[in-house]
């Protein structure tokens, strides 16, 4: 049972999230738990406010990643602390442990580590003994061997999960005790049909397949974390959805085979996005591939994360998070870009108007010889939404619904992708709610199951 | 939950795929129609050639929107059936028989930050003419012709298995 920062972030929220496991121990369960950090951003033992304190201590200076996974790794650690002891309080016997303490070993990536192996034998101890084991999410230990002998170091290093990091605990925790179920408590009734933000009374889906819900977490949707479902599936562990705070029974996660169904699962948003339209009609085929190269290979060194790559003879494009735009800009801004043979040297130009550091670019390379100027159109308010469907994508006229219904209610298409799971429409940003809501109605959402 | 602490007993499980790249594979038959010169208003009349697909009932995979059209693959075998329905409309219709569709497969990708990056910026090295790429939760798709499938397979198996892990 692995319970969130909205369940563990109160004490009436502990209270209700630890009689949540009293009552599966009742009927005859062993629950083991698996929490995560107490309360969501801006709390004060929430993960970002924790790693603010060591950022605000001199923000030029970065912290290193290893230093970082010690810090925010607390959060879970108390968490599980106050969690254990509450049970104790309500009447039943816990014990908290630290991930590496619960047997979950992962490789040395810190900050974003994935787990390898869990080695039980302290959890099924702690149940032995009659205790409810409460671990902390969201962690887990790698171990240093050393380089000559091979023997492992002492202690090992602590490491942190990344997104989705305490739905991942929860899920191998449960494949390595071969768990009846694993459920995930969250402040919502299960999977929704579309942002309840956005959508009032958006229906909770019963029943989602592995590959919907990770699609669905792909395009935008925070419910549960697709590396959870990929354990969870591998190991054919049923896994559910449920709020800690109402009777509703839920969503129950399961394989394909299991939903043969034909079905629109629902329509989800993106975050804020901006999109980058590069037009290289100017540029000869062979220029066009060392433009195109320059620009990718800066992406992916980078680490930046592209939505919507788009390549054509005469231009490419893609969609970047709006809080990584900025970096985008600093890359490519002002990039000149000589082509090894070639007569040409290429500048970039980040939207219409051309920055200082473009015409400063430009005045250095006058003299050199032809110069090119490749500006990329920018659209800084867009936004992904997407129509999330099991075996629905291919029939003929789904494309004509969702982009008829969009024109009709006024709103403008800029771009849009598929694939077998997915149909996104890259929209303007402050047409989201109208988009979402239209596709909702439009594809019968409303009535969901 | 778990339900007997005796009864269970694991000794130890492994568990996450390694990150980044796993597989390539290819996917065969497709062919890829490019609708241009389309008149204004633009978005009535792409919305014209849907509805004469879905009235032919052909399904539509990879759908672009372009300046003065679309473009989108269809199954090969229906190839001929597009050319006569969309000719009818008075659109300017191009078909590329014998396109491929080249999947990369990634567990997770969008937390594999620079992964999209990498692939696409290994898809324009290999030279293939890429006709379009999407994405997935764990795959990017992209469409090649038949002659560069291959080539392509090739030059992500070579630079990109393991690069991630």
């Amino acid at each position: 049972m692995k319970f969130g920062g909205t369940s563990v972030a109160t004490p009436e929220a502990r209270a209700a999230s630890c009689a949540r496991v009293i009552a599966a121990k009742e009927q005859g369960f062993n629950p083991v738990v698996v929490v995560s950090a107490i309360g969501r951003r801006g709390a004060p033992y929430a993960t970002d406010t924790l790693l603010s304190m060591l950022r605000d201590i001199d923000p030029n200076v970065p912290p290193e990643p290893r230093e970082i996974d010690l810090l925010i790794s607390c959060g879970e650690i108390l968490s599980s602390v106050i969690f254990a002891h509450t049970l104790k309080i309500m009447g039943v016997a816990a014990q908290a442990f630290r991930g590496g303490q619960a047997g979950i070993y992962t490789d040395g990536t810190y900050g974003n580590a994935r787990i390898t192996r869990v080695n039980p034998e302290m959890m099924q101890r702690s149940l032995e003994q009659g205790y409810i084991p409460v671990i902390s999410g969201f962690q887990g230990i790698h171990v240093l061997r050393d380089p000559v002998q091979g023997r492992a170091l002492p202690g090992g290093e602590l490491t942190t999960l990344g997104r989705g990091g305490s739905d991942t605990t929860a899920a191998a925790v449960g494949a390595a005790l071969n768990a009846e179920a694993v459920e995930i408590y969250t402040d919502v009734d299960g999977v929704k049909t579309a942002d309840p933000d956005y959508v009032k009374n958006a229906p909770t889906l019963r029943t989602v397949t592995y590959d919907e819900v990770a699609e669905i977490a792909h395009l935008g949707a925070k419910v549960l974390h697709p590396r959870a479902a990929e354990i969870a599936m591998q190991y054919g562990i049923p896994l559910w959805v449920k709020s800690t705070f109402s009777e509703d029974p839920g969503t129950e996660i399961v394989g394909k085979d299991a939903f043969p169904g034909r079905r629109v699962t629902g329509v989800t948003h993106t975050g804020k996005l901006v999109y980058l339209q590069f037009d290289l009609s100017c540029a000869s085929e062979a220029d066009r591939t060392s433009l195109e190269t320059r620009i990718y290979e800066l992406m992916s060194r980078n680490h930046l994360n592209l939505h919507l790559p788009n390549l054509s003879p005469e231009s490419t494009g893609f969609a970047v998070p709006k809080d990584q735009f900025e970096v985008v800009k600093n890359l490519l801004d002002g990039l000149v870009i000589p082509v090894p043979g070639g007569k040409m040297t290429y500048l970039l130009q980040i939207g219409r108007d051309a920055s200082k550091e473009v015409e400063t670019q430009a005045e250095l390379l006058d003299p050199i010889g032809p110069v090119s100027r490749i500006v990329a159109e920018v659209n800084e308010g867009c936004t992904m939404v997407s129509l999330v469907g099991h075996e629905y994508m291919q029939q003929p006229g789904v494309f004509l619904s969702a982009l008829k219904e969009l024109s009709d209610a006024q709103v403008r298409v800029l771009q849009t992708t598929d694939s077998d799971y997915s149909l996104s429409l890259l929209v303007p940003e402050a047409d989201t709610r109208k988009a979402v809501a239209v596709l909702h109605d439009k594809f019968g959402l409303a009535q969901a199951i | 939950m778990a339900q007997n602490p005796t009864r269970n007993k694991v000794s130890e499980t492994e568990f996450e795929k390694r990150r980044g790249i796993n597989r390539v594979e290819v996917r065969e038959g497709f062919a890829q129609v490019h609708i241009s010169d389309l008149n204004e208003p633009l978005n009535d009349n792409r919305l014209k050639i849907l509805a004469a697909a879905k009235d032919a009932n052909i399904s539509l995979d990879f759908l672009k929107l372009t300046p003065d059209g679309m473009s989108f693959l269809v199954k090969e075998d229906q190839a001929n059936i597009v050319t006569s329905t969309f000719k009818d409309l008075g659109a300017n219709v191009a078909v590329e028989p014998g396109r491929h569709v080249v999947m990369v497969h990634a567990v997770n990708m969008r937390d594999e930050e620079g992964l999209i990056a990498s692939i696409v910026l290994q898809a324009i090295k290999s030279g293939a003419a890429i006709g379009h790429v999407s994405d997935m939760h764990d795959r990017v798709l992209i469409v090649v012709g038949k002659d560069d499938s291959d080539r392509l397979k090739k030059q992500l198996e070579g630079n990109l298995i393991g690069a991630h892990a």
